[in-house]
């Protein structure tokens, strides 16, 4: 589209915080936090990353967009999980911005969508924040050596599965899966903001 | 304002409705001329072009996004008092097609009366086609002058003053 003599009145947010998003290459911060996973278990990315890599996706269950992804989701974890690509999804939202986002919920939800990985609380947002996390669901990839080769959202159009032409995240996966350079290393995430704690 | 024909437009609610015949609570009749119509970004961008307006202000929203609801009276308010001096307003939904009851039943509240728009296709090219610098934050609003130029893009909430602000510079 041609856009000539564009003024554009930019409401801060949005860009201002995408400059502290995790930059790629960089290694997983706050990875030895340990995080309270539906099944009990207190899990760190680094407890869970992968011999061939590691997802990290934050989610949330009460999301439009979470939910619409959600079976997408379960199934690339599931599956790369077993192509040894360690997998975590992290809600790092607030339940008391919305109770369907509470723990409860998500035991529920983590058995009702068959995750077979961890589905853990950031109690605080500690580790959304310090990945520079906004949106749910919002994708990060590491490879072998802990280095991030993609940060986004999972495809290109979340209401419909039928209609996808672009799967982001899964190509991304299948690069890591076989030790080739990721294509398309950033992607916009979309989906609702992150409900951090003390916001 | 005729952007798509009336037969489109039945059909277009027709096959929205009929998508979901176990939703237990219905979405009320649309306001009369209040369709919400599924389009892609090309086609809500030919209505921006379309002639007759000297202004034209998209919103885009959802549902689940509170901002946008909560700004919604102030846009229907800028679109009454200035629809005589040129000003259109064209509202996008962002929800799910399986959320259209749900957008149409807040219209409805909002007392819309003209036909609006939800949103179909890819979500980057949605995105991309309004603003290549848009993340796809909600509530979004793109202020366009007579000629279909972009002026304005807001990416976040307005208020009243805001949106009355940048609509006045394009009209004068």
């Amino acid at each position: 589209m041609r856009m000539p003599t564009l003024t554009t009145l930019v409401l801060a947010t949005a860009l201002a915080a995408s400059a502290s998003a995790l930059q790629i290459g960089s290694s997983a911060p706050q990875r030895d936090v340990k995080m309270r996973s539906v099944d009990g278990r207190e899990l760190s990315i680094t407890e869970i990353a992968g011999p061939k890599g590691t997802l990290v996706i934050f989610t949330c269950n009460h999301c439009p967009w979470a939910k619409a992804w959600e079976t997408r989701i379960a199934e690339l974890g599931n599956s790369y999980q077993q192509r040894g690509i360690g997998v975590i999804a992290i809600n790092a939202n607030d339940p008391s911005s919305h109770a369907e986002d509470g723990y409860d919920e998500m035991v529920k939800r983590a058995k009702e969508r068959g995750f077979a990985f961890p589905y853990v609380v950031d109690a605080g947002s500690t580790v959304a924040r310090a990945f520079g996390a906004e949106r749910t669901p919002e994708a990060f990839v590491f490879d072998a050596s802990g280095k991030l080769v993609y940060h986004g959202t999972i495809d290109d159009n979340a209401d419909d599965a039928a209609q996808v032409k672009q799967h982001y995240l899964g190509d991304a996966l299948e690069a890591v899966a076989t030790g080739k350079p990721v294509t398309t290393a950033e992607t916009k995430a979309l989906g609702c903001s992150i409900k951090y704690y003390g916001s | 304002m005729q952007i798509l024909r009336r037969s489109a437009l039945a059909i277009a609610l027709t096959a929205a409705s009929a998508a979901l015949p176990s939703i237990a609570a219905a979405a009320p009749a649309p306001n009369p001329g209040g369709e919400l119509v599924p389009a892609t970004a090309s086609q809500v961008l030919e209505a921006v072009r379309a002639p007759g307006a000297r202004a034209v202000l998209v919103n885009v929203w959802a549902t689940w996004c509170l901002p946008c609801r909560a700004e919604m009276p102030d846009l229907l308010r800028l679109r009454r008092t200035y629809a005589d001096r040129g000003l259109r307003v064209i509202l996008v939904s962002g929800d799910f097609s399986s959320d259209a009851p749900d957008a149409a039943a807040f219209l409805h509240e909002q007392g819309v009366d003209f036909p609006t728009y939800i949103k179909k296709g890819g979500d980057m090219e949605f995105i991309n086609a309004f603003d290549p610098q848009w993340s796809g934050t909600l509530p979004a609003s793109f202020i366009y002058d007579g000629q279909g130029h972009l002026r304005f893009a807001l990416h976040g909430a307005g208020s009243y003053e805001q949106f009355e602000e940048k609509v006045r510079s394009v009209l004068e």
